[in-house]
């Protein structure tokens, strides 16, 4: 296959929008949020990207912006005259006031610790994750520190 | 008999004021419902107070002393074995003070894996929140007598990330620190300089002797 027609393909999905390529095997895309389970399912599914190498949470005041990274290993897409696997980028952006998306750590079990962190340092909710804690900062602490808008007033007060 | 100085906590001994004999009040134990809640820092407490208050009794504490003394503090002095726990950076500097070119086993160092045999505990980093509970462990299964030295920025004072969400202000807000090496990171150099001013601080503020006191 042609990294043109995945492209296409992808492109012709739901919910999809903003496809561009980055680099030569690497596409970008833009997804909305209510589609994007489905997408996700079928990018798995039927594309054979059976890695979630990276996922990203973003504050771009004032919506979040969420940056999926899969890696398709053993499906060989040529890319000029050379068969190599290719990369997909998805950004999914999300309302400041409902920053839930659908969890997808069923279909790459590897997502389920990238969407932990996602939660504990932004707060991005991930609807039918299994297990969502906080993974690097310790239990009860108060608020999500990478946000924008995240005022820690206690080291003013110390120093 | 007159002279009798008897030391120890109250909380621990009974009878301090009664008309026992003196082997009996001297070595008695601590009350039952003590052993439960016994700190290692509290028997070691009970211990000492035993066995002073015999030897201050009999008169063998000077004698005992004055041999035992410059044996233990050498003891103490040559082999402080550190802890092998790495924090960040500073830990890979601790690794490169064991390597051929520094070879700090010449000091006596011997890391040891388990905090139970250790005399030495390292912060060799930034302890955040979430690690500061653990490290409080570490310190507090260490046999005494312990010490601790704090190496580079982040342990002595939290460094470039005092103003972290997440990130301890240095090690010395939770546990008490003997010896501070500033650096960013550490050297070799500076590591072996840190113990050797341990070793120079127990040379001249510890006891080192088979009588604690």
């Amino acid at each position: 296959m042609e990294i043109k027609e995945l492209m296409q393909e992808l492109s012709a999905l739901k919910g999809v929008s903003n496809a561009s390529m980055i680099r030569d095997n690497v596409v970008k895309l833009d997804i909305d949020k209510n589609s994007s389970k489905e997408f996700f399912t079928k990018l798995r599914d039927d594309f054979g990207f059976e890695h979630c190498s990276l996922i990203t949470a973003i504050d771009n005041q004032p919506e979040f912006e969420l940056v999926y990274h899969f890696t398709s290993v053993n499906k060989s897409v040529t890319v000029g005259s050379t068969d190599m696997s290719v990369m997909m980028e998805a950004h999914v952006f999300l309302e400041r006031d409902t920053p839930t998306i659908e969890s997808i750590s069923d279909l790459w079990g590897g997502a389920n610790w990238h969407e932990r962190e996602a939660f504990d340092l932004m707060g991005i909710y991930f609807v039918g994750h299994p297990d969502l804690r906080r993974v690097l900062l310790p239990e009860g602490f108060a608020g999500h520190p990478l946000r924008k808008d995240y005022v820690y007033e206690i080291h003013e007060e110390e120093w | 008999m007159s002279s009798k100085k008897v030391r120890g906590n109250p909380g621990l001994r009974r009878g301090v004021g009664s008309k026992t004999t003196d082997l009996d009040e001297i070595m008695e134990d601590p009350p039952a419902g003590d052993w439960l809640t016994l700190r290692s820092d509290q028997l070691l407490e009970w211990i000492d107070n035993a066995v002073y208050n015999v030897a201050e009794t009999t008169g063998m504490r000077e004698v005992v002393n004055r041999v035992t003394r410059p044996i233990f503090n050498y003891g103490q002095r040559f082999s402080p074995h550190p802890l092998h726990f790495g924090i960040m950076c500073c830990a890979i500097e601790m690794g490169q003070a064991s390597a051929p070119d520094h070879d700090i086993d010449r000091l006596g160092l011997v890391y040891r894996s388990s905090p139970r045999q250790c005399d030495v505990l390292i912060v060799n980093g930034p302890v955040c929140e979430k690690l500061r509970p653990k490290l409080k462990t570490l310190y507090e299964q260490m046999p005494e007598p312990k010490w601790v030295i704090a190496m580079g920025e982040c342990a002595i004072s939290g460094g470039p990330y005092w103003d972290s969400y997440s990130v301890v202000a240095g090690a010395d807000t939770f546990i008490p620190v003997d010896v501070y090496i500033p650096g960013c990171p550490v050297r070799p150099e500076a590591l072996m300089h840190g113990f050797l001013t341990l070793q120079k601080k127990i040379r001249e503020k510890e006891p080192g002797m088979f009588l604690r006191r």
